[in-house]
């Protein structure tokens, strides 16, 4: 069959135009389809705990939830959904939002304010030590834009079963330690998981914490806190310098290896503690207070939040399914779900008086040693410049008052 | 049937202001090059002029005002030392990468040119390196060079020699090279062989009737004849390794401290930050460096072409 260059050209002019009509009509046709679908972006360890709760939800509302998967890593996070929204797209209508994230978000105008959304009841339901540190972390301007779902503060773990009581000070930890570590066969007193991208940035503020110290401040206490990281690696060497290079998953390991005595973690470590069924006992996962600093025991907290992007397809739905997960009726359950979203939440404390890590969190709040997560407007970058700078120090790069004074000159760079 | 052009009939007025066939022919091939001709504008000078626009603003959405800042972010650049360090990484990275790439894959080449038994299993072999994917070595090399665990620690501790690799800056920048050098000269070397296999055998006979030994042959025969081959070669392969990300993302993050920066990964961590106007402003100075590489490149290869 031939074929005249008329009808070619007509022909690939009417191809070109079928194949553009999607392109042009494609967000109209992506929020007819999602008119009764709401999506849920998080982590995929969640994905369980909130699908058990979606069914009255689906019921009540006739709306389908489709849950997404998100990052773990705060910044990843934010690199992920800023793309998407700088880009004037969210595919997502509910999102599990990080400290790093959340506020930068709410700054660029890219999530929608959630007062008028939230019942009085579910704020009510938070402590008032969580509440002061909403206007930073979850609202802009005087609106509230992310509702806390986790309340991450790192607990310190150790082997009761090896050394009977934890240390309760700087020294002692030291001394301790020195006792304990066996560097030949790969024991050491303690770890964590500093590589670069914020990690070390934790650990130094969760040791500044201990010191009455402002991390961003790049204060005395600060340097207080990053010497003894120092001296604990290289001068008493209880502490593996390759640590700068291990995350989260090998610490964890580590420890269950029986390679590591005591360390800082956060509260999901329980949860992995315990599904290693065959290692677990409740003595080789003890939690005490964090050894004592200058200023006494420290650890400071932080979370992921839930968000509505301001894009969101499908607003209704988005507004209707994150007042349902954050209710006081609904948050104990997914807590049971899973330890991620335990907080100390009024309804949270009163459905689970004998979890170990609501314990914990007791013990902590008695002590005075539950402290307010380091507040930058540019977090995500003040955390990797005060990193840069301290690791110049903790890998014999620079001399701690050199390190100190590049980390100032970092954040000053910064700007606001 | 046919029709001379005499005995055509008269064209119409319309027929004689519409277009000759040849120009219809050309119309019709703009027309069918011009999607894949915009897309291609779409998808690499539109990006190009964007990035130069936000080069020269302070643009980051969390923290309006956009502004017109002429020369002031690449001014924040030259005072930023994580950008110091990173500039010197790249270029330690791709100049001592590339260089180790060609001697090694220069001397594979020429020992996979040799006839000898299961030379076409050795030829495979040589790929296996270069087959891996990138962050999959990275993260195996990683455990290798572990201070604790690594194969390599203690290998070299067993011979008295304690030094952690990726704790040390120097040692953590060396290893990164050790790696990709291990990963991409089989690449070089398949490429260099296929020139090798290109250089007449009536040269090498003519040179050993002259007395010449092999080493002989090889510096006045074998590597003349196959320079623009390898210049093309390194030319690529620096240009390809000056935008490394993932090598270093997956090794080291970056450290210790930002030791193993690269410009590529920066970028990265200011777009994750939303500092659209300083990544782009690092975006043009590794376009710059590209470009030099690219036309001192050129220059080079055309001072090497051979006449064989």
């Amino acid at each position: 069959m031939s074929m005249s260059r008329r009808s070619f050209l007509k022909a690939s002019g009417s191809a070109a135009a079928l194949a553009l009509t999607p392109k042009i009509s494609g967000p109209w046709v992506i929020n007819r389809r999602r008119q009764n679908t709401v999506v849920l972006k998080i982590q995929a360890f969640a994905h369980d705990a909130i699908r058990a709760v979606l069914p009255d939800f689906e019921a009540a509302t006739g709306l389908t939830v489709q849950l997404e998967t998100g990052v773990s890593s705060g910044v990843e996070h934010l690199t992920e959904v800023s793309t998407a929204y700088a880009a004037g797209d969210s595919p997502w209508d509910v999102v599990s939002d990080s400290d790093e994230s959340g506020p930068v978000l709410a700054r660029a105008g890219w999530l929608m304010p959630l007062d008028d959304v939230i019942p009085q009841e579910t704020w009510d339901d938070f402590p008032q030590g969580m509440k002061d540190a909403f206007p930073l972390w979850h609202g802009f301007d005087g609106a509230m834009y992310r509702v806390p779902h986790e309340f991450a503060m790192a607990y310190f773990f150790y082997r009761k079963d090896i050394i009977g009581d934890a240390p309760k000070t700087w020294e002692e930890m030291v001394e301790k330690g020195m006792e304990v570590t066996d560097a030949a066969n790969g024991v050491w007193a303690t770890t964590d998981g500093i590589s670069r991208g914020g990690l070390m940035w934790v650990y130094l503020a969760y040791l500044t914490s201990q010191t009455n110290g402002q991390i961003f401040d790049l204060d005395d206490g600060t340097a207080m806190a990053t010497r003894l990281l120092y001296d604990m690696m290289h001068t008493y060497k209880i502490f593996p310098p390759d640590a700068i290079n291990t995350n989260y998953d090998q610490q964890n390991q580590l420890y269950m290896d029986d390679k590591v005595i005591f360390m800082r973690q956060w509260p999901f470590f329980q949860s992995v503690a315990e599904g290693n069924t065959a290692w677990y006992s409740p003595d080789k996962v003890a939690i005490a207070l964090p050894p004592a600093g200058p200023s006494g025991p420290g650890s400071w907290w932080g979370g992921w939040g839930f968000t509505v992007p301001a894009l969101a397809p499908n607003p209704d739905g988005a507004k209707e399914l994150i007042k349902y997960i954050t209710s006081v009726e609904v948050a104990p359950k997914l807590a049971a779900g899973q330890s991620w979203f335990i907080m100390p939440r009024a309804s949270i404390l009163a459905a689970m008086p004998d979890n170990v890590l609501v314990g914990a969190m007791g013990m902590y709040a008695d002590a005075g040693a539950i402290k307010p997560r380091p507040y930058h407007p540019r977090a995500a970058e003040a955390q990797v410049a005060v990193e840069d700078a301290l690791s110049l120090y903790i890998t014999k790069q620079a001399s701690l008052q050199e390190a100190l004074a590049t980390g100032r000159n970092l954040l000053a760079a910064l700007g606001e | 049937m046919t029709h001379s052009v005499e005995n055509a009939p008269p064209a119409s007025p319309s027929r004689r202001k519409s277009f000759t066939l040849s120009q219809r022919r050309y119309l019709a091939a703009a027309l069918l090059l011009l999607p894949v001709v915009a897309l291609r504008l779409f998808t690499t000078l539109y990006p190009f002029i964007q990035t130069i626009l936000l080069s020269v603003q302070k643009y980051n959405p969390a923290f309006p005002p956009r502004e017109y800042v002429g020369a002031g972010n690449f001014e924040k650049l030259a005072g930023d030392l994580v950008f110091q360090s990173s500039i010197e990484f790249t270029l330690i990275f791709v100049f001592g990468s590339t260089l180790l790439q060609l001697i090694f894959g220069i001397l594979v080449a020429s020992l996979l040119n040799a006839k000898f038994r299961l030379r076409n299993l050795a030829r495979t072999i040589n790929l296996i390196p270069w087959a891996i994917p990138m962050v999959v070595a990275a993260l195996g090399w990683r455990w290798l060079f572990d201070g604790t665990y690594g194969w390599i620690t203690d290998l070299q501790t067993r011979l008295g020699v304690q030094f952690s690799w990726l704790i040390d800056p120097v040692g953590a920048r060396v290893a990164i090279l050790i790696v990709n050098v291990w990963k991409s000269t089989p690449f070089v070397a398949i490429s260099i062989l296929a020139g090798l296999q290109g250089v007449p055998e009536e040269l090498y006979e003519a040179a050993r009737v002259d007395g010449a030994n092999p080493v002989q042959s090889f510096w006045k025969i074998t590597l003349p004849l196959i320079m623009p081959l390898t210049v093309t070669i390194g030319m690529y392969m620096m240009v390809w390794q000056l935008s490394v990300f993932d090598l270093p993302y997956a090794m080291t993050s970056g450290g210790p401290g930002f030791s193993t920066s690269v410009l590529a990964y920066m970028i990265q961590q200011q777009v994750a930050t939303l500092n659209y106007g300083y990544a782009s402003a690092i975006s043009v100075v590794m376009f710059l460096v590209v470009a030099v590489f690219g036309a001192v490149g050129l220059y080079v290869f055309r001072r090497v072409e051979v006449q064989i």
